[in-house]
């Protein structure tokens, strides 16, 4: 049986910020929903079904929060479902929506992953609600000083990636931070806030969601034949392995390699840093951008740190890494890989605006969560596969 | 005449397609009062049960989903360390959803309609002992207008049975006889675990309410507890069990989130997935996840059931009721019933969210030859 | 020497959560006890939504006051009321239809007696003394047709735009007989694990092989050295938080043991300044006295904690360990 293709159609993002203090959790999905829906030239009665991911319920304190939220994603009647994989949500969120399609289930999905941070506090939940929590920053601090001893990395890498990404942010009027007068020294001179982490080389807090809809393969034509050039889903996949024993390596974890190849095999790209024209990966503290470079094979082991000190993964450069800002720029932790994920097919759609990258026909993006153990990615392209 | 006959079927046994996809072994652990297993233990071993009934590994597995929630669990990110029940190294291709383990399946039967994988395994696990129902269930209730109210679960369905009472539908003696029926059946049915309670109907009456209308024989447990199903796809089913439990049709609909916005005596998207799931004509055996006797009575009547099919011949969840598994423990024991008994045609139903609002369908066929 | 098998943790939290232009217009309008609905094709919802919930489109905000009495359409009886219920003496909860609404309103209904209650009787609110805009400004309903308000006129409406949602879950955690045991060893200042027989790794505080899948009895037992090496760490600069007790920069160190076993992650060093931590250093277990060891902090989710007996760990003084073999050991 050969799958149903798959295009997405629409795409729509709130305008990231860290308090939406105008809107409700419904308000916020549907502010993303509604601009893919419009984007689509669709309305509510035509999706099938509805993809809903986000990242603990304890950050709003909402229980099975797609409970309350299926009326204000036009979900009565239809089949609602959540996904929840840890940070990489946002990213299996768009997955399991395209299998719907893929697997002839379903012919037009809407996917939506959120988060509205400023309900509650991430360090709070993430501590499980104990004083002491060490945040996201500090599990990987540890993890990113063993990339920077292993690798030989001069420390200005990671204050590169934190200021080409809130540079490129500013090209995104989506984008949480725009932060106009960054630059290296203002980097390096911010506080520490997890060793070896700066705090501009750290992720903000967002209210946020993203949102695509996703159609099968005349659902993609009759887009094209109207002159709204979807993005066609190449290759898909999910990785998971354990959080911890003795021989992982979590530095560069085997589900990360795993996965890229996976989505490789079935995009047929065998030299990921030639035939990859942009990636968005999930990098919410600077050195995650080499280590993941690294961890999908994009750069050989050790090397990473060097594209970055080129310039290659810069907006100019001959691998961009993040147009759109990133996770640096925007985090509404569930919504974060759905944005990787829908921010490559705006650029392989051709309609990323001011952050689009010339020329861009393949896209790779890539979410990962929970202690670098959870990875979703797709890659999408212009052309029909 | 088996019922299907009688209902008029003239369907023949199905030639199966290689993209069929059917429950071979299901397992789930007693359910009881409180698990000292922690999730990740449990889910290892009703793995075991499962695979081993059908002679599989877990290096033969494509794709495994995993059905949980952290407010029942107790914890942030509390399905992270249930992935090592699976052995996920080398890294395996799976997923999480903060749902019933019903939906779970409902993912592993997506994946394995691609037709490139064989082999999946869908899990659900829950510790609704560690908090109390009561407190914890109106979180997930419309957070401005419900849950500062917070109705819990038995109030909502108890404002749920009068309207079905006082629309006619029902008698506080049909909601009795259910209770009753449903621990004669636990009786003989060792993963439940209201075994030994009163079963008389007239003394189940004389008792007081717990919530008017409704009394405590009307309203499940609080238990812990897992299940896993394994699905395989095309002609492997029939090569690992002798009589594979084809998933013919399944699907799950969503309503209106306010129970106060629906009518709360009929359950529509129970109605439309089964219409959907190819419908219950000839269907033997329905397990319906009714944790509330007066839901039993909304399903059946909303999914149109003739007489004569066996509603939850195991006991159902109102005598066993392990959250985030009860509903795919309600799908595991309509294959079982294929697998293990014999039957040709079951339904097995899940339900999610307040009274009622989310659904699940999966309607089950055995080969007869 | 046995330990308690079950640990108690509440889970509270004063979630803010922004209303938005519809919620936020009907709790502007209950602080001048007034309620409103709104108007979704010939239906008038209560309370209002920003969309209709069967179709999800969005609704023109077209508000309609309602009330304040009603008709009750469903109701029970709640005798012994728990801490998450509005009211603490015995209650109905309530589907009203107020008047002039198509749709039911949930509540609370204070009549005195179970007997007092009914459905099709009349209610009518029962409003807050000094309305803080939640749905509570409704303090409940009450039988009749009039409403129960404070002295003297409502002032105008004030504006709404935040509620605060007050959670708090109390879990009783229950021990694994894994766990038991580990807990009772380390009451005894011992630190075990067992070695999985497939791929001779230590697990600490599980019960089972995270890689093989396969469970770990009493039998694997294994006592493990209390003393290690600094494999990495991290100087956290604590942020504000409810619950949050930590102000100063605090040093969190994994340490794995002697053998190169098992690693103990979220250590704290001891009698060291922050800055001065290295990975590589050689440390000991520091245990809390035995009258103060305590299993609280051991739970049956996530990995083996020392939490509760081992204090931390203090430099030994020996040489450093070549570093890098061990940065990759952090959980
Ligand atoms: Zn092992």
């Amino acid at each position: 049986m050969t799958h149903e293709r798959v295009a997405v159609v629409g795409i729509g993002q709130t305008k990231h910020k860290k308090r939406r203090d105008d809107l409700s959790i419904a308000g916020l999905v549907r502010e993303a929903a509604q601009r893919a829906l419009d984007d689509a030239r669709m309305t509510w009665s035509d999706i099938d079904a509805v993809v809903i991911g986000k990242a603990p319920d304890i950050f709003e304190g909402v229980m099975k929060p797609e409970l309350y939220l299926s009326d204000a994603l036009g979900g009565a009647g239809k089949p609602v479902f959540r996904v929840h994989t840890a940070g990489s949500v946002g990213g299996s969120t768009a997955i399991v929506a395209s299998h719907l399609i893929s697997s002839r289930v379903h012919r037009r999905v809407l996917a939506v992953a959120w988060e509205k941070q400023s309900e509650g506090n991430a360090q709070f939940g993430l501590g499980g609600g104990k004083s002491g929590s060490i945040g996201a920053g500090g599990a990987f601090a540890p993890w990113i000083r063993a990339y920077i001893r292993k690798s030989g990395a001069p420390e200005h890498i990671g204050w590169q990636v934190a200021v080409k990404d809130r540079q490129n942010a500013l090209r995104n009027e989506y984008a949480h931070l725009q932060l106009k007068d960054i630059s290296i020294d203002k980097v390096r001179e911010s506080p520490m806030m997890w060793d070896p982490l700066h705090f501009l080389e750290s992720c903000p807090s967002s209210d946020g969601a993203g949102a695509i809809v996703l159609t099968d393969e005349a659902g993609g034509d009759a887009a094209a034949a109207d002159g709204r050039a979807p993005a066609w889903v190449l290759g898909t996949s999910m990785r998971s392995e354990p959080s911890s024993f003795n021989g992982r390596d979590p530095i560069r974890p085997q589900a990360g390699v795993d996965c890229a190849w996976d989505v490789y095999r079935q995009a047929g790209i065998t030299d990921p840093r030639r035939q990859i024209d942009v990636a968005e990966l999930y990098v919410p503290f600077s050195w995650y951008e080499p280590m993941w470079l690294e961890g999908h094979d994009i750069a050989p082991v050790g090397e990473g740190w060097k594209m970055v000190d080129r310039g290659e993964t810069a907006f100019d450069g001959d691998f961009p890494v993040n147009p759109s800002g990133g996770v640096l720029s925007s985090n509404p932790i569930g919504a974060s890989g759905m944005l990787r994920f829908l921010e490559a097919a705006l650029q392989v759609r051709g309609t990323a605006g001011e952050h689009q990258v010339d020329g861009a026909k393949v896209a790779l993006a890539q979410a990962y969560g929970a202690a670098a153990q959870y990875f979703a990615m797709w890659a999408v392209g212009t052309d029909k596969p | 005449m088996t019922t299907r006959q009688k209902a008029g079927e003239t369907r023949e046994t199905a030639v199966r397609q290689d993209s069929d996809i059917a429950i071979v072994a299901t397992a789930q652990l007693p359910a009881v009062r409180r698990q000292e297993l922690t999730e990740t233990e449990m889910l290892l071993m009703v793995v075991d049960e499962a695979l081993g009934k059908v002679d599989l590994k877990r290096s033969d597995i494509g794709f495994s989903c995993q059905g949980s929630c952290d407010y029942i669990s107790g914890g942030t990110f509390s399905f992270v360390p249930n992935l090592d029940a699976m052995g996920a190294w080398p890294p395996i291709h799976e997923s999480h959803v903060e749902m019933d383990g019903a939906w779970a399946m409902y993912e592993a039967w997506v994946r394995l309609r691609h037709g490139d994988i064989d082999i999946a395994v869908a899990m659900g696990s829950g510790k609704s002992s560690t908090g109390d129902p009561a407190a914890i269930y109106p979180l997930e209730l419309d957070p401005y207008y419900l849950a500062p109210l917070g109705l819990d679960p038995v109030s909502l369905a108890a404002l749920q049975a009068r309207q079905l009472i006082e629309s006619g539908k029902s008698t506080e003696r049909e909601l009795a006889e259910i209770a009753a029926r449903s621990r004669r059946d636990a009786a003989g049915n060792p993963n439940q675990q209201v075994r030994t309670a009163e079963q008389d109907v007239d003394k189940l009456l004389a008792e007081g309410y717990l919530r008017n209308p409704l009394r405590r024989s009307d309203l499940p447990p609080i238990s812990d507890g897992a299940c896993a199903v394994v699905l395989v796809r095309g002609p492997r089913a029939a090569e690992l069990t002798e009589r594979p439990a084809w998933i013919t049709g399944i699907d799950h609909r969503s309503e209106v989130h306010n129970p106060a916005l629906r009518d709360l005596t009929d359950s529509a998207s129970t109605r439309l997935a089964a219409t959907r799931a190819g419908g219950v004509a000839g269907v033997e055996v329905a397990e319906l996840m009714a944790p509330f006797t007066a839901q039993e009575v909304i399903l059946r009547q909303s999914l149109g059931l003739a007489d004569d099919v066996l509603i939850n011949p195991s006991g159902g969840a109102l005598t066993g009721n392990p959250l985030m598994a009860t509903g795919l423990v309600r799908i595991a024991d309509a294959a079982e019933a294929i697998l293990a008994d014999g039957r040709s045609r079951t339904l097995g139903h899940a339900t999610s969210g307040p009274a009622l609002q989310q659904n699940l369908v999966c309607v089950l066929e055995g080969d007869n030859r | 020497m046995t330990v308690s098998t079950q640990t108690v943790s509440t889970i509270q939290f004063p979630y803010k959560r922004t209303l938005g232009p519809v919620m936020g217009r009907f709790f502007s309008e209950l602080t001048a006890r007034r309620i409103v609905g709104i108007r979704s094709g010939e239906r008038v919802i209560v309370p209002p939504m920003e969309y209709d919930p069967e179709t999800g489109n969005e609704l023109a905000r077209d508000f309609v006051e309602v009330g304040p009495a009603g008709t009750v359409r469903s109701w029970t009886w709640v005798a012994e009321p728990i801490a998450s219920h509005p009211l603490d003496r015995p209650f109905a909860f309530v589907l009203i239809r107020l008047d002039g609404a198509d749709t039911d309103l949930v509540h609370v209904l204070d009549a005195g007696a179970e007997d007092a209650v009914h459905t099709g009787m009349r209610v009518a609110p029962r409003w807050r003394d000094e309305p803080v805009g939640r749905i509570d400004d409704i303090v409940c309903f009450v039988p009749g047709e009039r409403a129960e308000t404070p002295e003297g006129e409502p002032g105008e409406a004030q504006e709404v735009t935040t509620m605060e949602y007050f959670s708090t879950i109390t879990y009783t955690d229950v021990l694994s007989p894994t766990l038991v045991r580990y807990a009772s060893n380390l009451r005894a200042g011992k630190l075990t694990g067992q070695r999985c027989p497939q791929c001779n790794r230590v697990f600490l505080g599980r019960g089972y092989c995270s890689v093989d899948a396969i469970r770990l009895g009493p039998e694997l037992d294994e006592d493990l050295p209390d003393r290690g090496v600094v494999s990495n760490y991290t100087i956290v600069t604590p942020t504000p938080y409810p619950g949050q007790k930590e102000t100063e920069p605090f040093a969190r160190a994994s340490v794995v043991l002697e053998g190169d076993e098992m690693v103990i992650a979220q250590q704290q060093i001891l009698d060291l300044p922050v800055s001065e931590i290295r990975v590589g250093m050689r440390v000991r277990a520091e245990w809390m006295p035995e009258a103060e060891r305590d299993a609280a902090e051991i739970t049956s989710k996530g990995w083996g904690t020392v939490a509760g007996f081992i204090r931390g760990w203090r430099p030994t003084g020996e040489p450093d360990e070549p570093a890098e073999q061990y940065m990759n050991r952090v959980f």
